[in-house]
């Protein structure tokens, strides 16, 4: 699913760098991406999903080198195959509820939102404990249910690869195990890959596989900003 | 479907174009006359004119013929002198097209009303410095305006077959200037009524003649005009034809008759028989010389001043005629 | 495209204070501009119109300006008078039709103008009920004096005293009400329209009273010599004409030195103008000629001058309020940052993210035009009421 080689991202500032010699995640599987704080798992996520290019190296994801596209169709790949979760949620206050679930097929020309897709995010909702909020403005919920309504967004779109950066971040325990559940179930039932940078231990244990990515950054570090 | 609602726009577009360029005039429709057919139909109609007293009536029949219809509003056994029409009646004569006035303040109630200057002719305008100036008119003064008098004129200056010419002219320049398509006829039988106004100058000239300077009375002050025409040695009294004067008038009579001692007196209408008796007991004989200026029972004003002529000149005696 | 509507509709329905803000700024810089200048098109419409319709006034010398607004419009003081004789000058001239005006008297606010019939002819007024003035103390109303004082034919008007303090001057006249006319959407709607000799007897130059050669008269009777009598000053004058009273009343003096505030002449030819304009020309002249429209043209200049100033002073208003209005939707990209980040993170395209963000400018744009524009549509239609009322009312 997703192939990296020789990978080498700075910075326009300059101080971090990130260097993968390789890395490679088969479809399907769970994976886990720990490290210290500012080691860039954050701009793994974003050189996987196509947000950011490297400066050398290739990124493949799902079979698309996203390494070698221009922005514009970086982000039409996207839009349909990869779906991104993050700590904030990033929820846009004044859409409800189903607004934001449907959000991804209203801010890209290439998606058709169709009577197929509107039924689809009611059928996430309500498998995700959100169907009776639909009609709620997101600032109205609880962060919980805030998360729910960003994985629905995340999977709206029956996307190939799930990206979620520190899912559970902003949570509670009773709601971090809840959303990763959702992650897991969510992309299990579609045979999608799901890439979750964590600084939870405690659920490392659900995932397949764990990267540590102490490896992959430079020695002459320091934070990125 | 843009396409199809185009189509059908343009086509409903070019239809109506069509529709549009085939709805012309169509002969014969109403609203299709020429103006000279239309201007043909208003100068038929007959102008309106109204009158303050029947002379001018009769000049604007004689003048207009059928292209005028005269009316004189004031009920036919009124003196129109005196005669104030009602509002509505006023009305109508704001409608008219012409409205002849006599002018020497005849009709005071035109004063106080509303007319329509453009249409308002004064008959008399032409011989204004003609007009004989009323004697012994009541005046007041009141208020801080001081003095004003409500002097007046002699109005029956129709008596006069010289000034009746002349409000017979007034009156044919004012039809023509409301009927210019009509001025040459009304020239015409302008001409034909002032024959007749000059025939009767020349009997009641010869009347007069007869009469010499006899000293005559006229029952009421209204004849003015006619004794400067005719250089009448005339007085006047103030007697109505249908009273019995009261015994202090029949003293004021004898009183004028010392100095002037007349043996005719000249009433306006029939006077009655005890009065024409008591009359005639004194040496007076009565005539009538009717100033015609409502609407007469019977003939017109011609007719009326033929009768005048015959009893004056009877009056006057063997060789007047 | 939709999709991109919906979420800017969204967007501003949910911030509908700043929206309503912003919507009322536009709103009002470009209504205030097209506004004023629909009414002062308006207004100066209405005013040249009538100005043009009338040909040449006639009046004592002194401000033209007075003359014309209070011949025309009814409205300032009486102008210096000129006499009867004038518009006797006028007719027989044989140059142009003499309307007489006397515009010096009220009726509980309505200006009375003393004229003659040729007047509704020459302005075309109709009559909506009853009838014509045809005696002495007979009025005729405009639609909006009937309406406002409830009059109708066969009602009465009352006219104002001059001053509480002039005893011996203009003392209140009942005239019966002839009939109503229909609206003119003019100054003449306002009015209380008599016969110049009634407007005469308002003021006290025509009257009628007892008769002071009879017996009831006797105690009004001062001395009596011959055909003059002298009346004191208990001699019952009449304040109503009736069909019974009205062939007392008579003229004071020579009609010709009667007064009147103008003299409307209507010109046989616009020849025939420039000859009667030419006969007022001399120095020593105490009567002076205008063509309204020349008066009004000389007004509206100064209006047109302030006019454009007030343009440019919105003008400047206006792009400063843009100004703002610009500054804050920056701040809001600011403050909207992290969201647009987000709809590019997640794939949405930079065309769909900026037709979003313009979509929401342009909205409150249009919505603001728009309602700039309905209000000046409104203004338009009933400006020449609003004007009627407020400006000439």
């Amino acid at each position: 699913m997703i192939s990296i080689e020789d990978l080498r991202f700075r910075y326009a500032k300059g101080e971090f760098a990130l260097d993968i010699p390789a890395l490679a995640i088969e479809r399907g599987e769970r994976v886990a991406v720990i490290g210290p704080s500012g080691s860039g798992k954050t701009t793994l996520l974003h050189l996987i999903a196509g947000i950011r290019t490297p400066q050398r190296g290739r990124v493949v994801t799902g079979g698309v080198e996203v390494s070698g596209l221009d922005g514009s169709k970086r982000r039409d790949f996207r839009i349909g195959n990869v779906g991104l979760v993050f700590q904030e949620f990033e929820l846009l206050e004044y859409l409800s509820v189903l607004d934001n679930i449907l959000l991804p097929y209203r801010i890209n020309g290439s998606m058709k939102l169709d009577r197929e897709v509107r039924r689809r995010a009611v059928r996430l909702a309500e498998e995700v404990g959100i169907g009776d909020k639909l009609g709620r403005l997101s600032v109205q919920l609880s962060q919980g249910e805030r998360q729910r309504v960003a994985v629905c967004r995340a999977l709206i779109a029956e996307p190939g690869l799930l990206l979620a950066d520190e899912p559970t971040g902003n949570l509670d325990p009773a709601n971090k195990g809840r959303v990763l559940d959702i992650l897991i179930s969510s992309t299990e039932a579609s045979g999608a890959t799901l890439v979750t940078v964590t600084h939870d231990y405690d659920l490392l244990d659900r995932f397949e596989r764990v990267i540590d990515f102490k490896d992959f950054y430079s020695a002459d570090a320091g934070e990125p900003s | 479907m843009t396409n199809s609602l185009f189509q059908v726009l343009s086509c409903a577009f070019v239809v109506g174009c069509c529709l549009v360029a085939c709805a012309g005039p169509k002969e014969g429709a109403p609203g299709d006359e020429t103006p000279e057919a239309q201007a043909s139909a208003f100068a038929a109609a007959p102008l309106t004119v109204y009158t303050v007293n029947y002379p001018l009536a009769y000049f604007a029949e004689r003048i207009g013929g059928e292209r005028v219809e005269a009316v004189l509003p004031a009920p036919p056994d009124v003196d129109p002198a005196n005669w104030s029409p009602d509002p509505d009646t006023v009305a109508a004569y704001q409608g008219a097209d012409l409205i002849l006035l006599n002018g020497a303040g005849y009709a005071k109630w035109v004063a106080r009303s509303s007319l329509p200057e453009s249409r308002l002719i004064d008959t008399s305008a032409p011989f204004r410095e003609e007009l004989l100036p009323l004697e012994g008119v009541a005046t007041h003064t009141h208020g801080p305006g001081g003095e004003h008098v409500h002097a007046g004129w002699a109005f029956t200056t129709w008596l006069d077959p010289a000034l009746a010419k002349e409000h017979a002219r007034a009156v044919a320049a004012a039809l023509a200037g409301a009927s210019p398509a009509d001025a040459a006829l009304f020239a015409d039988r302008l001409a034909g009524l002032e024959a007749d106004l000059e025939s009767l100058d020349r009997r009641l000239t010869a009347a007069r003649q007869t009469l010499a300077d006899r000293p005559i009375l006229f029952s009421r002050p209204v004849y003015q005009y006619l004794i400067r025409r005719y250089g009448l040695n005339a007085r006047s009294v103030h007697w109505e034809p249908g009273e019995m004067p009261g015994e202090e008038m029949w003293r004021e009579l004898e009183g004028i008759l010392e100095h002037h001692p007349a043996r005719l007196m000249i009433w306006e209408g029939e006077p009655l028989p005890d009065l024409a008796e008591r009359l005639e007991a004194l040496g007076i004989a009565s005539i009538v010389f009717d100033p015609c200026a409502n609407t007469p029972a019977d003939g017109d004003l011609m007719s009326v001043m033929e009768r005048n002529s015959v009893s004056l000149e009877g009056a006057a005696g063997p060789g007047s005629s | 495209m939709k999709d991109v509507l919906y979420l800017a509709w969204r967007y501003l329905a949910h911030h509908r204070i700043k929206t309503a803000i912003l919507v009322i700024s536009i709103t009002l810089i470009v209504y205030l501009p097209a506004g004023l200048n629909v009414l002062v098109n308006r207004s100066a419409a209405q005013l040249t119109a009538r100005a043009n319709r009338t040909p040449l006034l006639l009046g004592a010398q002194g401000s033209s300006l007075e003359l014309v607004l209070n011949s025309l419009y009814f409205e300032s003081d009486a102008p210096e008078l000129l006499s009867w004789a004038e518009a006797q000058r006028v007719a027989d001239s044989g140059l142009a039709e003499a309307i007489p005006l006397y515009v010096r008297f009220r009726a509980r606010g309505q200006p009375i103008v003393g004229t003659s019939l040729g007047y509704f002819d020459f302005r075309g007024l109709e009559l909506a009920a009853g009838r014509s003035m045809a005696i002495l103390g007979e009025c005729v109303v405009g639609a909006a004096t009937a309406e406002k004082l409830g009059v109708g034919p066969g009602d009465s008007v009352v006219s104002s005293p001059e001053s509480v303090f002039d005893l011996a001057g203009a003392y209140p006249l009942k005239m019966r009400v002839a009939g109503v006319l229909a609206p003119s959407y003019s100054p003449d709607d306002e009015a209380v329209f008599v016969d110049v000799k009634t407007a005469w007897v308002i003021e006290g130059l025509v009257h009628g009273h007892q008769d002071l050669a009879a017996p009831e008269a006797a105690s009004a009777v001062l001395d009596r010599q011959g055909d003059t009598i002298t009346a004191n000053a208990s001699v019952v004058q009449y304040n109503e004409i009736s069909e019974e009273n009205i062939d007392s009343f008579h003229f004071h003096g020579d009609l010709s030195g009667y007064p009147l505030t103008a003299v409307l002449a209507v010109p046989e030819s616009d020849k025939s103008g420039v000859i009667l304009m030419g006969r007022y020309e001399g120095e020593q002249e105490p009567i002076q000629i205008v063509r309204p429209i020349a008066v009004m043209d000389d007004l509206l200049d100064t209006v047109f001058t302030v006019h454009g100033f007030v343009v440019a002073a919105l003008g400047l208003v206006g792009v400063a309020t843009v100004a703002v209005a610009g500054l804050v939707f920056l701040l809001s990209l600011r403050l909207r940052r992290r969201e647009i980040e987000t709809m590019i993170k997640i794939g949405g395209s930079r065309a769909a993210v900026g037709s979003l963000l313009v979509s929401e400018m342009a909205a409150v744009l249009v919505l603001g035009t728009l309602l700039a524009g309905g209000l000046t549509l409104l203004t338009s239609r009933f400006g020449a009421v609003a004007i009627q009322t407020f400006l000439l009312g």
